[in-house]
């Protein structure tokens, strides 16, 4: 008999691969970025039944609710059609590339599912030191806020470059180089 | 409690949807968004492990993951949108030019 915490995250796990599928084999892209959404709220789910509170909001708020959102406004601006996925082919490279993953992926889950189960471990911040330390993210924010405060900062440099970055990269071309009708469109 | 193996597994399940779609999907949003699948895929194995050896490191890292995929979502859309100002498409079949 399962306890009630192995039958959510049963539940919860069946639901993940399902639709992860559904996001990969989607024909048109804004289904994917809905099911996209729905993967990515599931995994918050995931994240609080491990007690993971603060990752779990930061994990809807940015990445369902920041990254999936900018997904799905480039897919309506660029008119994206659904594609055919009956046509599509494989080359050579690709299908090597993906034989090898999925053995290792198998060798990989024969040495998860035989190892020895590790069990809990001997570091500083078990249940009961979160818990003593007021809670999940009390303790992420003494963590990060003494431990990893350099790459904390150095995460907020990185955000500023990628603003500038985006807006060099995606803005129009001067008038002289743009050409609407370009020889390029290969349609 | 769940053991840490049922978390590598699903998290396994998942990287492996998203290479599989990284793979052999045509259009390059449809690219990115297996990537992010991935993404998700080790932030949860990430998470398992902080739990399951008593450390916070894993969550700290997640934080930092998450971080990094905004920046790279934001940036790799922008070099789509203006790929296909240039070329007209995302269709990855015609976007040749660096193969000669």
């Amino acid at each position: 008999m399962l306890a009630p915490s192995q039958l959510v995250f049963h539940i919860l796990a069946a639901l993940i691969s399902l639709v992860s599928l559904c996001v990969v084999v989607s024909r048109h892209p804004v289904k994917s970025a809905i099911f996209l959404v729905v993967d990515l709220f599931l995994l918050a789910a995931v994240y609080a039944t491990m007690e993971a509170h603060f990752v779990a909001a930061i994990q809807v708020l940015v990445y369902a609710g920041a990254i999936v959102v900018l997904f799905l406004f480039v897919i309506m601006l660029l008119n994206l059609q659904a594609d055919a996925l009956a046509g599509f082919r494989v080359s050579v490279f690709e299908g090597v590339t993906l034989l090898a993953s999925i053995i290792g992926m198998l060798i990989m889950a024969f040495f998860t599912l035989t190892g020895g189960s590790s069990g809990l471990g001997t570091g500083t911040w078990t249940v009961d030191a979160i818990n003593a330390a007021g809670g999940n993210t009390m303790a992420v924010a003494v963590t990060l806020l003494q431990q990893y405060i350099w790459p904390f900062e150095l995460a907020s440099i990185l955000i500023l470059l990628a603003i500038v970055a985006c807006i060099v990269i995606a803005k129009k071309d001067k008038p002289s180089v743009a050409n609407p009708s370009s020889t390029l469109a290969a349609k | 409690m769940v053991s840490i193996e049922y978390y590598i597994l699903l998290a396994l399940v998942m990287f492996f949807l998203g290479l599989f779609g990284a793979l052999f999907r045509r259009n390059l949003i449809m690219v990115m968004m297996s990537i992010e699948l991935m993404l998700n895929a080790v932030n949860l194995v990430f998470i398992a492990a902080s739990r399951s050896l008593g450390q916070l490191d894993g969550e700290i890292m997640v934080l930092f993951v998450i971080t990094v995929a905004a920046c790279e979502a934001a940036i790799g859309l922008a070099m789509v949108i203006a790929l296909f100002r240039r070329s007209g498409t995302v269709h990855t079949d015609f976007l040749r030019l660096l193969r000669g």
